[in-house]
């Protein structure tokens, strides 16, 4: 009885504190939906009337592409490499997640650099084949050729879901695959597929996201879209109101999309039987494997190595203007915030997630699906709200500025990148039955107890797969820090960005290889950690 | 391990929370981000011991964070690249005059605010480039001729998201009113080689390419594209001319646009913030500019680099650079009417 009333009360606390968080987290966004209410005139019916119709079919149009793309690149290599041994799959099992370390913005930069009439395809083709360059001297700044970059850069998400999904799926489908006559290809779409669905969706999602949120590469490409409309309101026809009314129309479609997902995933609820027995590898007939290399060294070439090997030569090219002393200033620089942010964000996606699996109340399911938000936006909507937010407060208490602070700094990443590191944990915790907790209850354990000697060590590997998914992003990360950033402070991000707007990519080189260096570094990690939880027997 | 990972964590922690304050400072919030400021903030410290603290960031960012600061605003200095948007922030009350006599004798009369809010450090002409092998310059003449039928799918710019576009068309408003402006702008639209896309350097690589004849361009990064560590790009850069446009006797010349800084209103350093100006609008400070990059230098009694040089003198648009500003909403909404992407 004494004890039951401690757990109650301390669960209380939890819950409480949980609440706080959720509000620290929620509140700029909050002050963004009070700005919404403060809005004196909207220029938002003019925008419907000229451009508005344009952009978002322009959205819909290149998620489209990218979706497709994506979809194309993750999927069909995560299959073979799930199922099949074949010469250079492990090569291709680890560098398929790479292009995940190139920022899309760089991509298409480098890309459009790469297929410009004076970049190497087309001067080579001038040089050599003087009669069919004309034949390849098109414009290639098209939202097609946009989408498949932006496809290139962010294939990795459904990569990763599909391939721990197929490798997951037991043997015991197999068989039943088998005893139905299906054909191989009827077993990948009527049995893989379906049981797939809600990872390859979730990465999905996360491309989707991503796409809605890109600036550059689209102001780049000419292509106007959704997020385009948003900072045409704000910065040239200067009305924040207007901005915040579309960002908050963004925030109710991407909303609708989650649950969307979610009303999909609900529908095919499956548990990747834990117990049947993990297939074996099979070999690959001879005639099929020039496919399967061309389906696999596609995206790893064109999405990693064409890419970098250009950024590398930009590098040698510049190599005397180099200032080392600056980049290892900004190496650490970007390590440091992306450290620092990314384990905040576990810290405080595992307390929200845990207090949710003990608790089990309504409210904290409902907090841990809205701190999601902050992903909903775009990075400068969310900087825009955390000055409102910050300077609403300053007027209260006027002794202190905290913009420009680095503190503001990192809880803007916490409220924008919460989501990406909530993912993982999530699913992980989502494995485990409820029957732990009861068990762990039953014998008498704190909730503090219960977080360090059950939830910790059992989701290790989540853990560890939260922290670089969201380091990486961190580490890309460019419109937060650029207008919440403090004197005198760069990023390896930002450095990139501000060369090349200003068209001098070269220069830009040595940091975007920064970027890629160090992402790559990390995606290695988490490669490893993924082959451990889907411990796919070889032979 | 749990223990370095602590000392690690709180390492970091700490290191975020110690930044070096010193009282001798004065502190930017910056949209220009080119490697020549750098130089120049080493350079002042040098000579001044003032230490020069930088944000920088795209301009309205600069301004709403400006804004909301309010009287605890640490900034000293708005440096933009564009005289529209040092009117905005002027006309929002963010900004305060400047009264200095070195400044004033510094810099060229033709470029100075009117209200005094703002001062040049550098300009930069929207131009002209052409291909030397399919246009003749004597076809050329004024902006407003580039919508002539004969240049029917041969022009080349980029899109209306971008400022210079918005001040060039500002400009057009300014001087030939809303009306006229529309007629302009539709009829660039028809003459247009392709949809509106990519940046300056590559309006001026699709003129090498043929898809288009001729770019609007600014003079800067033609200069940039000259000074290329990429031999194609040079050639692209040898397969254009420059011309400035509007330069005939009853025409008001080519459009330019400054880049300047306003004091800020609540300028917690405001006798360094007034040193800093002084120094880059002195010679030495000018003579900075222009050798590190290809702009125009305000100050009368510097002349620009070689390659800027070799183009000529040309005739400057003498409109007040605030209408910029003031006229850039009308200039969004022609643009969005009449389908200028």
């Amino acid at each position: 009885m004494e004890i039951k009333r401690i757990f109650k009360l301390e669960n209380k606390s939890w819950v409480l504190g949980s609440v706080i968080v959720a509000i620290l987290v929620l509140l700029p966004i909050l002050f963004l939906i009070r700005g919404l209410l403060k809005i004196e005139e909207s220029d938002l019916i003019y925008l419907l009337n000229t451009i508005l119709l344009e952009y978002t079919l322009n959205t819909f149009y290149l998620i489209f592409i990218t979706s497709l793309f994506s979809l194309f690149f993750g999927i069909i290599p995560a299959w073979y490499i799930s199922k099949y041994r074949f010469y250079g799959r492990s090569f291709f099992d680890i560098t398929l997640y790479l292009p995940l370390a190139i920022p899309s913005y760089i991509m298409a930069f480098t890309y459009s650099d790469i297929l410009s009439f004076t970049g190497p395809m087309q001067s080579f083709l001038r040089t050599h084949f003087n009669e069919i360059s004309n034949i390849f001297n098109l414009d290639y700044l098209q939202i097609e050729v946009l989408g498949i970059i932006l496809a290139l850069a962010l294939y990795p998400y459904i990569y990763s879901a599909s391939r721990i999904s197929f490798s997951l799926i037991g043997v015991n489908y197999i068989n039943l695959s088998k005893n139905l006559g299906l054909s191989k290809l009827k077993s990948f779409y009527k049995i893989f597929i379906p049981l797939s669905k809600p990872a390859i969706l979730s990465g999905l999602f996360l491309v989707i996201m991503e796409v809605l949120n890109e600036y550059g590469a689209v102001k780049y490409f000419g292509v106007n879209t959704y997020t385009s409309g948003i900072f045409r309101a704000w910065f040239s026809m200067n009305n924040i109101g207007t901005a915040i009314q579309l960002s908050i129309i963004l925030l109710i479609v991407v909303l609708s999309l989650f649950y969307l997902e979610k009303l999909m995933n609900a529908k095919s609820k499956f548990n990747y039987s834990v117990n049947s027995k993990r297939q074996n590898l099979r070999d690959l007939k001879k005639k099929k494997l020039l496919l399967v290399y061309s389906v696999c060294s596609i995206p790893v070439f064109f999405g990693f190595f064409i890419p970098l090997g250009f950024i590398i030569n930009n590098v040698i090219l510049t190599y005397f203007e180099i200032d080392f002393n600056q980049l290892y200033e900004l190496v650490f620089n970007s390590i440091k915030v992306s450290t620092i942010a990314s384990i905040l964000i576990i810290i405080i996606a595992l307390l929200f997630l845990f207090i949710e699996k003990i608790s089990k109340n309504k409210i904290n399911h409902v907090i841990s699906q809205l701190i999601s938000l902050g992903y909903a936006l775009p990075g400068a909507v969310i900087g825009l709200s955390l000055i409102l937010m910050v300077t609403s407060f300053n007027k209260m208490f006027t002794s202190l500025s905290i913009i420009g602070s680095f503190y503001l700094l990192i809880y803007a990443y916490v409220i924008r990148f919460l989501a990406v590191g909530k993912s993982p944990i999530k699913s992980s915790l989502d494995k485990h039955p409820d029957s732990y907790t009861d068990t762990a209850k039953n014998l008498g354990l704190s909730p503090m107890m219960q977080l360090k000697k059950i939830y910790l060590p059992i989701n290790k590997f989540a853990l560890i797969t939260a922290f670089i998914v969201t380091f990486i992003d961190l580490m890309k990360e460019l419109p937060i820090t650029l207008i919440l950033r403090p004197f005198n402070f760069d990023t390896l991000g930002t450095q990139t960005y501000e060369y090349a707007i200003e068209e001098m990519i070269p220069l830009s080189s040595i940091y975007s290889l920064s970027i890629i260096i160090i992402s790559s570094v990390m995606l290695l990690f988490l490669k490893n950690i993924i082959n451990k939880q889907i411990n796919v027997p070889r032979g | 391990m749990k223990k370095i990972f602590y000392s690690i964590l709180t390492c970091l922690l700490i290191s975020c929370g110690s930044e070096k304050k010193s009282n001798n400072e004065v502190n930017l919030y910056s949209q220009r981000h080119y490697s020549v400021d750098k130089l120049q903030y080493e350079n002042f410290e040098k000579l001044t011991g003032i230490k020069v603290n930088v944000i920088k960031a795209n301009a309205d960012e600069l301004i709403e964070r400006l804004k909301n600061e309010g009287e605890n605003s640490p900034a000293d200095l708005f440096v933009t690249v564009d005289a529209g948007k040092l009117y905005k922030a002027a006309d929002m009350g963010l900004l305060q005059k400047i009264s200095s006599n070195v400044i004033n004798s510094n810099v060229s009369e033709k470029l100075k605010d009117v209200n005094g809010f703002w001062i040049p450090i550098t300009y930069r002409a929207r131009i002209l480039v052409y291909s030397n092998e399919r246009v003749s310059e004597d076809d050329l003449s004024t902006y407003e001729d580039l919508t002539n039928e004969k240049w029917r799918g041969k022009i080349l710019v980029r899109s209306s998201s971008n400022a210079y576009n918005q001040a060039l068309m500002s400009s057009i408003v300014a001087n030939n009113g809303a009306e006229k402006s529309i007629e302009w702008s539709k009829g660039l639209v028809q003459n247009f080689a392709r949809d509106p896309k990519g940046s300056d350097r590559d309006q001026v690589k699709a003129i090498a390419a043929g898809q288009g004849d001729i770019a609007i361009v600014n003079s800067y990064y033609i200069g940039l594209l000259l000074n290329s560590e990429k031999e194609e790009e040079l050639n692209a850069g040898k397969a254009v001319k420059v011309f400035f446009p509007n330069q005939g006797e009853n025409q008001r010349g080519s459009h330019i646009n400054i880049s300047g800084i306003g004091l800020a209103k609540n300028s917690p350093n405001k006798e360094n913030a007034i040193k800093l100006m002084e120094y880059l609008t002195s010679k030495a400070g000018q003579e900075t500019y222009v050798n590190n990059s290809y702009e125009y230098p305000a100050n009368p009694n510097v002349s620009p680099s070689e390659i800027v040089k070799s183009w000529g003198e040309f005739k400057i648009d003498p409109l007040d650079l605030n209408m910029l500003g003031q006229f850039r909403e009308q200039a969004i909404r022609i643009f969005d009417e009449t389908g200028w992407k």
